[in-house]
């Protein structure tokens, strides 16, 4: 109050400098306002519909719902491979429920020890975010509803049906179609077909085998969507049903096998190992192609324990590998038909005899004959039908190596062919250019060999489809036919093997070489005995092959017991009926010991039930018998009250006067 | 509802109080706030990894919010005293430097870095309203410039830094760091100029937007009522700022005066850097958005503010000295 002048001028300069500042403090929060007023209509007005767009994918996810896969069928439409239903748990990763406890509460329904829920604990830890991981698959309804009516309290478990993949025939498929399992690593490429975000849903198997493998994606089918509405940890808030993308489901793919024929082939194979391909003759269709020993290929789809898989494939007698097209073996006497059939093209006289002594000499070795006393003087004929092996140790080397390979290759040997699936091995068709190429430290061809080529031993070897597909080649006349084992993908059918050319070689000479094989199976051949089909007048030709496996000095034994491992192969192909040819079929059993008498009477009963689920032929089979010529006989009318026919009228009676049927065979 | 009832009451019980008697308590609650303040640093309860709370019994409270007002009271105070040479360019201004940088200091240490330059900024808007000198604005504002991006890189905590670094680009890790600014844009453009009206926004109602009820509130708002319901609320904070600022034009005291606008400007920062950080203008701070975001302490604050404010209203035309006052 001293100075009130100064006082108030002091006091009204602080007021204006206020006033002023205010009014400037105010405009700067007008300036904020309208700058934050303008920022809105910017992302409110202009940038509506990206970020309508970015919120409807934040609100609505698809969640991918597999397909059904495409099923399986044999020839007659007889399920090989279906999908049934399957009660699933699932577990997902969520921030707010503690995983480990969550396993803890599912023990109580479901078994799940402590070293699984570790397993899986490491499992759903490193799944990616939001994949649920399977915990157990095909539950009980008891235990499937009894976690259902609790999962409100664990929004991180479901318990859903999916479908899962079920093999009716177990094993006897198992290496054609193969197994569908759960998707690894290696699956899943950055590119190409599989990279598929179906891939990872928990539910999806992939083919790994066989058919499986090789059609996956069209068996596969295209996976469909579930619109849902989620919240921002991926939890299903709604199912939008209207925006569902409905899966189409994978193709059918139909096989040329047949139910009936494969079930028996493996059933006749019992605890031995090897291989069964039989073939129709007339389109190449493979009807039977089965591995023995088997596995059953349910166990994979539901993923195998260590301990199974230890099992599976430490046996000795190697029930994963597909001995039909993945095994090669030497063919052994079997091939004889193909040095034959090269010695007819090289101009040998078939009558010309050679004489086996039991053996023979060249160049310093001595080479034995299977039979011990020799087989006397031998044509061709001859020597097929008793399996000579001087015989053809003398063709073999007149006519040199590369005339063997040349027919041997025209059948199929040293090949794949493209029936669809994957895992043939070509096997060896030796030459004088085979060993240039292959044999470096020794390209020369060295005569000796010959003699081995010439029996079907030595460096060639062969798988059973092969084996099968010469056989159907020789039997049919003159086609080279393929193999196919795919009928048909979705309904539309593949190409049949049959529209192919002919062979090159005279249909003389196949017919000569056929009937050796038909003089195999006739009395006094090397499977006359194990040959019989029992079905009337329809006969089987064939030729036996005993492989050696090991040389017999080191320990082989011909025909006779000792390590399983070092036995001779046995084998057989043959194709029936043989006065018109419709099923060809190759049996190799490993380390069998005999072609008679492992192969042969297997072969056989495989060989019976195609012929006798051949509608055409089966009527051939219960045929009645030819009425004999109704002749009056004055003296049996004179006696109405006798019967008139001594036997039935429905015994089977062979067609008479089939040209290969040798005589003592049909009706007396 | 309840807690905003008991507010509002509050504020007409302390807008009856006389603006004296908020004189009187200025420096009390000031230092009050810097006690518990020091309190803080060494008893608090650490959350979320900063020390920032007190509690006493059951009751927990942030003493920096207590600050944010005593900050306002008692640069206000001060000023009232001092004289407009003083207030423009003299070493007397070292006081209120000193007033201001003590809690910032020790804000800034729990840390809560959002807090202090509130504190920071309110306070130098009440020193230039005072009627600081041009010169020392400018200097302050260039000194600031330069040392924002050095004190970014070395001295923040690297959530801190994380924050700042994301909002120069959110789109660099939307599902991690940026997640928070992308979902609120996300929110507030596809509200569009409508919205998809009340309780149906997708982004607030599924979670996707975090916080939606405390700093994101304004993005909620934003989906389900869109560009108009905005525009309405901005033009209604304005409205709340304009007479704040004619109370504080109309008051007859300097520490009216003064204490208003304060708060008003406490009131505005909360405001513009809540909705720049909604709509993707400012980096991730804890600021809420004043009256709208659902959370005790802050509502209080604000109310208490408020209470002041029409407390400055109603006794706008008494005599406030340094011997008056009924304490």
């Amino acid at each position: 109050m001293a100075e009130p002048a100064i006082f108030f001028e002091e006091v009204n300069e602080r007021q204006g400098v206020f006033h002023r500042r205010a009014i400037l403090m105010g405009g700067f929060a007008g300036l904020g306002i309208a700058a934050l007023g303008s920022r809105l209509a910017y992302l409110q007005l202009l940038e509506t519909q990206r970020y309508e767009k970015l919120a409807t994918s934040n609100q609505f996810n698809f969640k991918l719902v597999p397909a059904p896969r495409g099923v399986i069928v044999d020839r007659n439409g007889a399920i090989l491979a279906a999908n049934r239903p399957n009660f699933r748990l699932l577990v997902v990763k969520d921030k707010e429920f503690d995983t480990e406890a969550t396993l803890q509460t599912l023990a109580n329904f479901v078994p799940l020890d402590d070293r699984r829920q570790q397993r899986l604990l490491r499992e759903i830890n490193s799944a990616p975010r939001r994949a649920p991981v399977s915990v157990m698959e095909d539950m009980s309804w008891e235990q499937f509803s009894a976690i259902n009516v609790r999962s409100a309290e664990m929004p991180n478990v479901t318990a859903d049906m999916g479908e899962v993949r079920v093999y009716p025939h177990g094993g006897a498929f198992a290496h054609v179609i193969g197994y569908v399992a759960k998707v690894n690593q290696e699956d899943i490429e950055p590119t190409g077909p599989n990279a598929d975000p179906i891939m990872f849903h928990p539910g999806f198997r992939i083919g790994k085998q066989g058919i499986e493998k090789a059609l996956d994606l069209q068996l596969r089918g295209r996976p469909g969507a579930k619109k849902v509405e989620v919240d921002a940890r991926g939890r299903e808030v709604r199912h939008d049903e209207a925006g569902d993308i409905a899966a189409v489901p994978g193709k059918e793919v139909q096989l040329t096998l047949d139910v009936d024929i494969q079930n028996r082939a493996l059933e006749v194979f019992g605890g031995e190992s090897g291989g069964a391909v039989l073939m129709d003759c007339r389109t190449g269709d493979i009807l039977c192609m089965m591995s023995a020993p088997s596995f059953d290929a349910n166990r994979f789809v539901r993923g195998l324990t260590g301990a199974e898989y230890r099992a599976l494939a430490n046996y000795e007698r190697k029930p994963l590998l597909d001995k039909c097209l993945s095994g090669t073996y030497p063919p052994g006497s079997t091939f004889k038909t193909m040095t034959a059939l090269a010695a007819l093209e090289a101009g040998i006289n078939p009558a010309l005899t050679v004489n086996c002594g039991g053996g023979m000499n060249f160049g310093g070795r001595y080479f034995r004959c299977h039979k011990k006393g020799g087989h006397g003087p031998q044509n061709m004929q001859d020597a097929i039908k008793n399996s000579c092996d001087v015989y053809f140790y003398s063709v073999a080397v007149r006519i040199g190596p590369d005339r063997i390979a040349k027919v041997a290759r025209e059948f199929g040997f040293g090949q794949t062919f493209d029936i669809g699936i994957p895992g043939q091995k070509k096997g060896i068709v030796p030459s004088t250019e085979w060993v240039r190429k292959n044999r470096p430290k020794d390209p020369k061809w060295h005569a000796g060999e010959s003699l081995s080529y010439g029996i079907g031993q030595g460096m060639l070897t062969a798988n059973c489809l092969q084996l099968a597909v010469m056989t159907a080649r020789l039997a049919n006349g003159k086609k080279a036919l393929n193999p196919r084992l795919i009928k048909s993908i979705g309904g539309k059918e593949l190409p049949s093997g049959a529209a192919v050319p002919d062979l090159p070689f005279s249909q003389e000479h196949l017919n000569y070489v056929r009937a050796g094989m038909a003089a195999v199976t006739e009395a006094g051949g090397t499977a006359f005995r194990a040959s019989q089909l029992g079905l009337g007048d329809i006969l089987m030709a064939g030729k036996t092959g005993t492989a050696q496996v090991y040389t017999y000095k080191a320990g082989g034994h011909r025909g006779k017991g000792g390590p399983w491992r070092l036995r001779d192969h046995g084998l057989f192909v043959a194709f029936a009926p043989l006065d018109a040819p419709r099923y060809a079929l190759a049996v190799i059993v490993q380390h069998g010991m005999g072609g008679s008498t492992a192969a042969a009477p297997r072969a056989r009963e495989i060989m019976r039930v195609a012929l006798l689920k051949d509608p055409e032929l089966r009527a051939r089979i219960e045929k009645p018998m030819p009425m004999p010529e109704f002749q009056p006989d004055p003296e049996l009318d004179s006696v109405p009250d006798e019967p008139l026919f001594a036997e039935p009228d429905n015994l089977p009676t062979p067609a008479s006067g089939a040209p290969l049927t040798p005589p003592g065979r049909g009706p007396a | 509802m309840i807690r905003f009832t008991l507010c509002v009451a509050l504020m007409i019980g302390l807008a009856l109080i006389d603006i004296r008697v908020w004189f009187a308590v200025a420096y009390p609650v000031y230092v009050i706030g810097l006690l518990l303040l020091v309190a803080v640093e060494l008893v608090g309860d650490t959350r979320l990894g900063a020390q920032r709370w007190l509690s006493i019994g059951s009751f927990s409270f942030q003493p920096s919010e207590v600050m944010k007002l005593g900050i306002v009271l008692a640069l206000a105070r001060y000023y009232h005293g001092a004289s407009a040479k003083r207030a423009r360019l003299s070493w007397w201004l070292l006081v209120p430097a000193g007033m201001i940088a003590l809690p910032v200091l020790l804000v800034a240490h729990q840390p809560d870095l959002g807090t202090a330059m509130l504190i920071l900024m309110t306070g130098a808007a009440i020193v230039v309203l005072a009627g600081l000198s041009w010169k020392i604005i400018a200097a302050g504002i260039a000194a600031f410039v330069a040392i924002v991006p050095p004190f970014v890189m070395f001295v923040m905590h690297d959530y801190q830094r994380q924050r700042v670094l994301t909002f120069l680009d959110p789109e660099s890790d939307p599902s991690g760091s940026g997640y928070h600014i992308l979902q609120s844009m996300i929110a507030l453009g596809s509200g569009g100029l409508l919205g998809k009206g009340y309780g149906l926004g997708s982004q607030s109602q599924l979670n996707f937007l975090p916080e939606k009820q405390t700093d994101f509130i304004f993005a909620t708002l934003a989906e389900e009522f869109g560009f108009v319901g905005c525009v309405s609320l901005l033009v209604l904070y304005a409205a709340a700022i304009f007479m704040a600022l004619r109370t504080a034009y109309l008051s007859h005291s300097h520490f009216g005066r003064l204490a208003t606008a304060g708060v008003t400007a406490t009131f505005t920062l909360y405001l513009l850097i809540n909705g720049a950080m909604v709509m993707g203008l400012a980096p991730v701070v804890g600021v809420p958005m004043p009256l709208l975001s659902y959370g005790g302490t802050v509502m209080l604050t604000v109310m208490i503010g408020f209470g002041l404010v029409q407390s400055a209203r109603v006794h706008r035309y008494a005599e406030v000295t340094k011997g008056s006052g009924l304490l």
